[in-house]
């Protein structure tokens, strides 16, 4: 079978600091990875290519130095990789983005052949939509599935089990489909050396511009995304009391926290009541 | 608020339609149905939808999706609707995204709404994106407000952006329906109202052929009390270091008669389960003591806290920004310092109300 699994080039969302005197981030130098909850899906993918044969190919839209991340998962043994990078891709929303995706699978599978599965990750740390995954779908006309944990292959349909809120449900789905893999459903593999090498040596890495997919400019990146940041404010403060206090010792914290706790007129009367019922209120 | 110049037809995406936005009216919630009815978090939709429907001159539909639910849409106006759509049909008996999703879609065609809400519920998570996707719409996810441009019928989806201090509002300005989903408990379940009245719409549609079947469903049990209604919240984030940590923060949280919640980096490592975590795509909870231990403060974090009554902070950083947010911060490691709060409280416990007196006493004492 052949996979496609979607990766996405993110900022570190944990490199970035806070400047305490500021009160801004700081985002300067903050050094891109591979969005951590696709590493899970990436893993799926490369269980159902071990077990009934085929290819898995990364796809990425991004900046060109994703290649970085592309060539991440081949270390992991992934096959080949396609990059979708054009300037006028830039400051898509979910609806651009899915857009050029939807097409870049619609090319791997003119240039390369069927795809039987397209995978995500759950969601991204960056701005956590859960939304690509959908959006494909339904610029393939694919039936998809969200918060898979597994997957196996039953004839020429797809067994996932997936778990909700208040269900594990195990489903079977025609193929081809679409997948989003749950984060930390599976424990992803390591990079080894000979994949590592592969990437560097052979490059299996294609590039594609818009010009390779031919699409109206006004369908991607910031003009085709129907959705506009209008106005960014700072959230109106919650007056706090903002005492600190560093103690000798825990014991010295602890009678610290209570004392004030206990003096004050919001917490006072409940403390007393979980610790001695009605007789302490 | 930054203007945005309206764009001819002809200037958009040719393969999306040109939507004329006047002929777009009312706000809908889109529900999730459980064995027991409407879901909660679905009712909840109907605070916001209520709210953007005032500004706009809108009604609030509620549409109701599955077989045997018509008798659900009572339930619906009696939280706020107005009116109800039902689509109660034999093969919508079992919820799959794309079949609900396209169901949605083709009402949504005929009926054109102005604003289409979904609870942020995993189902809610999965379908959304599709309906908007299918028509050609913008969509916000984990909402934390709505506002309205009255003057453009414009709707605000509000959320926090990367890294959030500051809330971003977001417009979906040239396409119609204005679609959004928010996370369960950040808006209140409006009181139920045994007088309203509203209308209810049968509606019979060609449903797409599932490519789905559920083989097997195991049914989840519900545990403890939900962190949206306690009054004490123990919470631990990075800082805590692993589940035995976790395991700490419940007995205090136990002595407390508390309940124990995270930051989503704790959910995440799969420390405490993704429902009792707290912020924009967790939780906003309203206790009147939240306690948060080796959490740092982040925007995304504490916006699920606004409305807690006292905040206590326990990080080992003193520059950590949480002891900008917070009531009482202490410097210090949590384990100790949680450990002694235990001690502490069992000795006052077993001692009773006279115990106090030494404790308070102190501070008149220096
Ligand atoms: C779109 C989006 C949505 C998000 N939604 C949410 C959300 O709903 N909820 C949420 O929580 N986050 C959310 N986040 C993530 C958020 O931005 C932060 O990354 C997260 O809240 C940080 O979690 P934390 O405080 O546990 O971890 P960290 O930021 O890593 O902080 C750990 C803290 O522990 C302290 N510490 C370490 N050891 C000890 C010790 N022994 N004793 C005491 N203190 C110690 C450290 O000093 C540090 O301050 C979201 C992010 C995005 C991009
Ligand atoms: N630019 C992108 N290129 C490739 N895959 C992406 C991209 N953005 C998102 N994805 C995939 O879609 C999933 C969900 O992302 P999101 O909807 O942004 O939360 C991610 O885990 C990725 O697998």
């Amino acid at each position: 079978m052949r996979i496609v699994v979607g990766i996405k080039w993110v900022p570190n969302t944990q490199a970035v600091r806070f400047d305490p005197k500021t009160g801004t981030l700081i985002r300067q130098g903050v050094p891109a990875i591979v969005n951590p909850h696709d590493f899970p899906a990436v893993e799926l993918a490369l269980r159902l290519r071990d077990a009934y044969g085929g290819e898995v190919i990364a796809v990425s839209m991004a900046p060109p130095p994703a290649i970085q991340g592309l060539e991440h998962v081949i270390g992991m043994g992934v096959d080949r990789a396609v990059l979708l990078t054009d300037r006028v891709f830039a400051g898509a929303d979910t609806l651009a983005t899915s857009y050029v995706l939807y097409h870049g699978i619609r090319r791997i599978e003119k240039e390369i052949g069927k795809v039987d599965v397209a995978v995500f990750g759950q969601e991204t740390i960056d701005s956590s939509t859960a939304h690509i995954g959908a959006q494909v779908a339904s610029w393939l006309g694919w039936p998809y599935v969200y918060y898979v944990k597994n997957a196996k292959l039953d004839g020429d349909r797809l067994v996932v089990t997936r778990q909700l809120e208040d269900a594990v449900e195990e489903i079977a789905v025609e193929l081809p489909a679409v997948i989003s893999v749950a984060m930390r459903a599976l424990k992803p593999r390591p990079v080894t050396l000979k994949n590592k090498m592969r990437a560097k040596v052979e490059k299996p890495i294609i590039v594609w511009s818009n010009k390779d997919l031919g699409l109206d400019p006004r369908c991607v990146g910031l003009k085709g995304s129907p959705t506009i940041v209008a106005k960014v404010t700072y959230l109106p403060e919650v007056p706090r009391k903002k005492l600190v206090y560093k103690p000798k010792d825990p014991k010295d914290a602890a009678r610290w926290i209570l004392k004030n706790l206990f003096l004050d007129e919001k917490t006072g009367p409940l403390l007393r009541k979980v610790l001695w019922g009605d007789s302490g209120a | 608020m930054t203007q945005v110049p309206r764009v001819e037809c002809d200037k958009l995406c040719p393969e999306w339609p040109c939507e004329q936005p006047e002929e777009f009216r009312h706000v809908w919630v889109v529900a999730e149905v459980t064995r027991n009815g409407i879901h909660e978090a679905s009712l909840q939709m109907l605070t916001p939808a209520r709210k953007i429907a005032e500004k706009l001159g809108n009604k609030v539909i509620g549409v109701l999706i599955g077989y045997n639910v018509a008798g659900y849409a009572e339930d619906f106006i009696k939280h706020g609707a107005d009116e109800v759509i039902v689509v109660d049909q034999e093969e919508l008996e079992s919820y799959d995204p794309y079949v609900y999703g396209q169901v949605v879609v083709d009402l949504a065609k005929k009926y054109k709404p102005e604003v289409i809400l979904v609870a942020g519920t995993m189902r809610g998570r999965e379908m959304a994106p599709y309906i908007a996707n299918t028509l050609r719409a913008g969509i916000t996810a984990d909402c934390t407000d709505f506002d309205v441009d009255e003057k453009e019928r414009d709707v605000l989806l509000i959320r926090p952006p990367f890294a959030a201090i500051m809330l971003a509002y977001i417009r979906t300005p040239f396409r119609r329906p204005q679609i959004g989903t928010a996370r369960p408990a950040v808006f209140p379940t409006p009181p139920r109202d045994e007088g309203r009245k509203g209308e209810v719409i049968y509606e019979k549609v060609k449903t797409l052929k599932p490519r789905t079947t559920i083989l097997s469903r195991t049914i989840l049990e519900k545990r403890d009390v939900p962190i949206e209604k306690a009054q004490i919240i123990v919470s631990g984030g990075k800082g805590v270091g692993g589940p035995e940590g976790f395991k700490i923060l419940a007995r205090l949280a136990d002595i407390l008669g508390g309940v124990v919640g995270g930051s989503k980096k704790a959910a995440d490592a799969g420390w405490i389960p993704h429902e009792r975590q707290v912020g924009q795509t967790g939780k906003a909870v309203k206790p009147v003591l939240y306690i948060a231990a080796g959490i740092s403060g982040a925007g995304h974090h504490m916006i699920g806290v606004r409305e807690a009554g006292r905040i206590v902070a326990i990080n080992i950083d003193p520059e950590a920004r949480i002891f900008k947010q917070a009531d009482y911060g202490v410097v210090g490691d949590y384990k100790e310092i949680i450990l002694a709060l235990i001690d502490e409280l069992e000795r006052l416990k077993k001692q009773g109300p006279e115990a106090l007196k030494e404790l308070l006493g102190e501070e008149s004492r220096e």
